[in-house]
């Protein structure tokens, strides 16, 4: 059981002004090799921050605590922070608009050449071979080589975006939002494609998502966040049969699916912005089985075995 | 005030619609026509809950324009009350158009940011020249669709996107429309105040029985605002019915793909 | 955070360059303002020769006239100060006139499109790259000297520039959801235009004119200078410059009396000073691309 990512107590923020906004307020986070973990929160919650210092995006005035772990590599400790030969490397990333990702003026070609260039220093012919083998991963033609993105729709130029992670043989994918840019009936495509090739390259994938219900079908793990914190983390089945959050409930309940009608419930209010300071549960002002002690904050308990939630209720778990 | 020549309030009759464009490569002397949606025949009776739907590049979008009096259709007829739209004069045209309430797809652009929410509430009773009491209507308005009072002294940055929904929503309402065209409701918001944004697009039916037609590329919000489905699909119409016998019942192969794409879940749930 | 200018001003407030440009405008328009109450000799001021012309000439500085005197026995001193007031009479008629007829021109082609909007472009094309010292030369010929020279002569560059800006800007509020909405729900033409498109294309509009004040400035005074607007003994920086080199006695006289070069050229130097300042510190407050980049992480 080899861990591929390993955070303690991370925290993430962001330095502005004099003052500093934590996107990230403290998680912690163990993912098996070869596992999909989904991290699934709504606007606001930190899930990208999470996701670009796992994969090295952060911008320069972030700011960190805690550390994180890729294999044996240590990348955060404290405030600092060293992505040298992993990032790019270990870590791809997929980000999550492909119209403002992809290059304008550069063909899929030479997209794949600059990147694989500026981390293994190939040359042209390898990389063009590189790319055919990744873009036939995706199913996509070496035609699209030639083409220019703006030629290519949406959901192609989605799928280059997954082959360029893959072109890199990093062992850890993090795909952010991969579903928000796509029409409804594709997310499953997508999402099907992922996991496919999660399979059968054997790699670590992290899914960054809103989505519950279109990713929980590739998953092995899940992790809720809210408010810059894990709520929920466990296994799948764990999660969608057996959820010991509400908000993971109201999660399950609000998100529809075509041709299951079933009275579509919702909870007042709106997840709080990025980085706001909130005293005691962050979920307490929305939760409709809110108590007393819910106004502390709430620790993590251990529910099951690799299940965990911060719920002052969660052993109860009224809403089940 | 219009004479009610048919009985459905909105109707499409034949209607092939598009834009002139400059083709790239010659001179822009020669202009082309770009056609987007064909053979468009669309209705809407009163008190009906439609959706449309289509993914992007649909014709979906266009549709809405030349539904809106925007975009005036190469051929067809485009009727409102039994009167066709674009051959009539400026006024009567909008007098028409009175009877839609339009709420655009992007809250985040469509609020004046130097503007109250009073006063964007204000402007359609304004320009149809409404001589009751203003602010009355908009109270009323506002307690409708779920928004706390002190909102209308408020600017639009200081809300949130589902709050700035819901203005949109109000103004659309405010002057009392027939129909209701909600352009893709749910696509900016978080999922938890999508469910919030459906239920309220339901109880404003409940409440007021207007018409409501839905545009989205999402089966599954569609299933819940609508009774009749529309899919829409490289400009033409190409099932059409009640979500049921659409997903029993497939004509098109886009419908029978759309369907062979979404897995079994319920070995989940 | 407090919304609009009050906003602004407060975030920029906080830059030394701002209050350095601040302090330096408020300046000159104190002085612009009280110049006519304070100067020790307004009959020097205004252009009067005084009648000890010989015992008062090319003086430098001193207790009694702080700034020397000029070529004709004058206070350099007033000259400067009352100065201010032409300087700034000029740039703010200037800049106030073509803001107005670039507001009408630009919003008028980017809200009705079509034929109007080609052919309002045209001339504004037309007009923008005009040199304004050529056009006040031939103004002067026709017209004769004085302030008007130089204040059409600018005029009939500067409206085009703003036409331009203006007309960037509306374009795309024009496009915008709420523009097509008030459309929509038949608002009349001239209320979308002031509530919707004016309304939130003016913050802009005035931090540019702001900026551009102090190049206004310059070319007035350039103007002046080559003797094409304001007539000799007027109190205008340029003028002064343009006396001091043509009527003093050429560069040999500068050299000896060089006060008569670089009181003008300070005070021009510093209100251009002062508007840049100002202007661009405002405006990196209202261009979202200038700003902290963080915005874009989330």
């Amino acid at each position: 059981m080899v861990l591929a990512i390993k955070a303690e107590n991370l925290k993430v923020g962001f330095l502005l002004e004099e003052e500093v906004l934590w996107a990230v307020k403290g998680v912690d986070l163990a993912v098996e090799e070869g596992t999909t973990l989904c991290i699934i929160g709504e606007s606001g919650c930190g899930k990208s921050t999470l996701a670009s210092a796992i994969a090295g995006t952060l911008p320069p005035y972030a700011v960190t605590s805690g550390k994180l772990r890729i294999y044996d590599r240590v990348l955060i400790n404290g405030d600092v922070r060293n992505y040298n030969g992993v990032r790019g490397r270990i870590t791809a990333y997929i980000p999550q608009n492909p119209g403002t990702s992809l290059n304008p003026f550069m063909t899929i070609e030479d997209h794949f050449y600059y990147v694989l260039k500026s981390i293994f220093g190939i040359n042209r012919k390898d990389s063009r071979r590189i790319a055919i083998e990744a873009l036939s991963r995706v199913d996509l033609d070496s035609s699209i080589l030639e083409k220019y993105p703006h030629e290519l729709s949406g959901g192609m130029q989605q799928r280059v975006l997954i082959a360029l992670a893959l072109s890199t043989n990093a062992k850890i994918l993090i795909a952010d939002e991969p579903t928000s840019s796509i029409d409804a009936y594709l997310k499953f495509q997508v999402v099907k494609l992922i996991g496919k090739l999660q399979r059968e390259l054997n790699k670590t994938l992290i899914v960054i998502t809103h989505d519950l219900v279109t990713t929980s079908t590739i998953c092995d793990d899940i992790a809720i966040m809210y408010a810059g914190r894990i709520v929920e983390l466990g296994g799948r089945e764990d999660i969608v049969l057996n959820p010991r959050h509400p908000y993971t409930k109201m999660l399950l309940e609000v998100s529809p699916i075509p041709g299951i009608r079933k009275p579509l419930k919702h909870i007042s209010g709106e997840p709080p912005n990025l980085g706001v300071e909130i005293t005691g549960c962050p979920f307490y002002e929305r939760c409709p089985y809110r108590i007393e002690i819910c106004k502390q904050e709430p620790q993590i308990w251990e529910i099951g075995e690799q299940h965990t939630s911060s719920c002052w209720r969660a052993r109860e778990a009224p809403w089940l | 005030m219009a004479v009610n020549r048919g009985k459905y309030i909105i109707e499409l009759e034949n209607v092939i619609a598009g834009y002139i464009v400059a083709p790239p490569k010659l001179r822009s002397i020669f202009k082309t026509k770009q056609i987007v949606l064909r053979d468009i025949n669309f209705r809407v009776g009163t008190s009906e809950r439609v959706a449309i739907v289509g993914r992007s590049g649909s014709g979906k979008s266009t549709l809405l324009k030349v539904i809106l009096g925007i975009l005036k259709p190469f051929s067809g007829r485009v009727l409102i009350h039994g009167h066709d739209i674009y051959r009539l004069p400026w006024r009567r045209r909008v007098e028409l158009l009175r009877r839609i309430g339009y709420v655009p797809q992007d809250p985040f652009k469509s609020l004046n940011p130097v503007l109250k929410v009073k006063s964007i509430l204000k402007e359609p009773l304004e320009a149809c020249g409404f001589k009751g009491n203003v602010d009355e209507k908009i109270r009323l308005i506002v307690k409708l669709v779920g928004l706390p009072e002190n909102v209308v002294d408020m600017y639009p940055e200081e809300l949130s996107g589902g709050m700035r929904q819901r203005v949109l929503i109000a103004r659309a309402l405010i002057s009392e429309p027939e129909v209701l065209i909600l352009d893709e409701p749910t696509s900016a918001l978080d999922v938890s105040i999508q469910a919030q944004v459906v239920n309220l697009i339901n109880e404003i039916y409940e409440r007021l029985k207007l018409s409501i037609i839905t545009v989205t590329h999402d089966l599954a919000i569609a299933q819940y605002v609508a009774d009749r489905v529309v899919v829409i699909d490289n400009g033409r119409i190409v099932e059409e019915g009640s979500l049921a016998e659409i997903l029993n019942n497939p004509r098109s192969n886009f419908m029978k793909t759309v369907i062979s794409s979404y897995p079994k879940l319920h070995k989940l749930e | 955070m407090e919304r609009g200018l009050i906003g602004i001003i407060q975030r920029a407030s906080r830059k030394t360059r701002f209050k350095a440009g601040l302090a330096l405008s408020s300046l000159i328009l104190i002085l612009a303002v009280v110049a006519l109450y304070i100067v020790p000799f307004p009959q020097d001021a205004l252009g009067y020769v005084p009648r000890n012309v010989e015992a008062r000439r090319l003086l430098p500085p001193s207790g009694d006239f702080l700034f020397g005197t000029d070529h004709l026995g004058r206070d350099l001193f007033s000259r400067v100060i009352m100065g201010a007031r032409t300087a700034l009479i000029q740039v703010l008629t200037v800049t106030i006139i073509s803001l107005l007829l670039g507001i009408i021109v630009g919003v008028t082609a980017a809200y009705f499109r079509g034929l109007i909007e080609t052919l309002l472009n045209y001339f504004v094309e037309v007009f923008m790259p005009l040199p304004a010292v050529v056009i006040a030369l031939v103004l002067r010929l026709a017209l004769g000297s004085g302030i008007h020279v130089v204040i059409l002569a600018l005029v009939s560059t500067w409206w085009a520039w703003y036409a331009r800006i203006t007309y960037v800007y509306a374009r795309g509020i024009v496009e915008l959801d709420y523009v097509v909405l008030a459309k929509l729900v038949g608002l009349s033409n001239i209320k979308v235009i002031s509530r919707h498109v004016v309304l939130n294309i003016i913050q802009p509009l005035v931090v540019q004119a702001i900026t551009d004040m102090g190049g206004v400035l310059l070319e007035a005074a350039s103007i002046n200078f080559l003797g094409l607007g304001l007539e000799p003994g007027s109190p205008e920086w340029g003028v002064m410059l343009y006396e001091a080199l043509f009527y003093a006695g050429g560069v040999e006289a500068v050299v000896k009396a060089p006060w008569l070069v670089v009181f003008p050229g300070l005070f021009l130097l510093l209100t251009i000073l002062g508007f840049s300042l100002l202007g661009d510190c405002l405006r990196e407050e209202i261009d979202p691309r200038l700003r902290r980049r963080w915005r874009l992480w989330f």
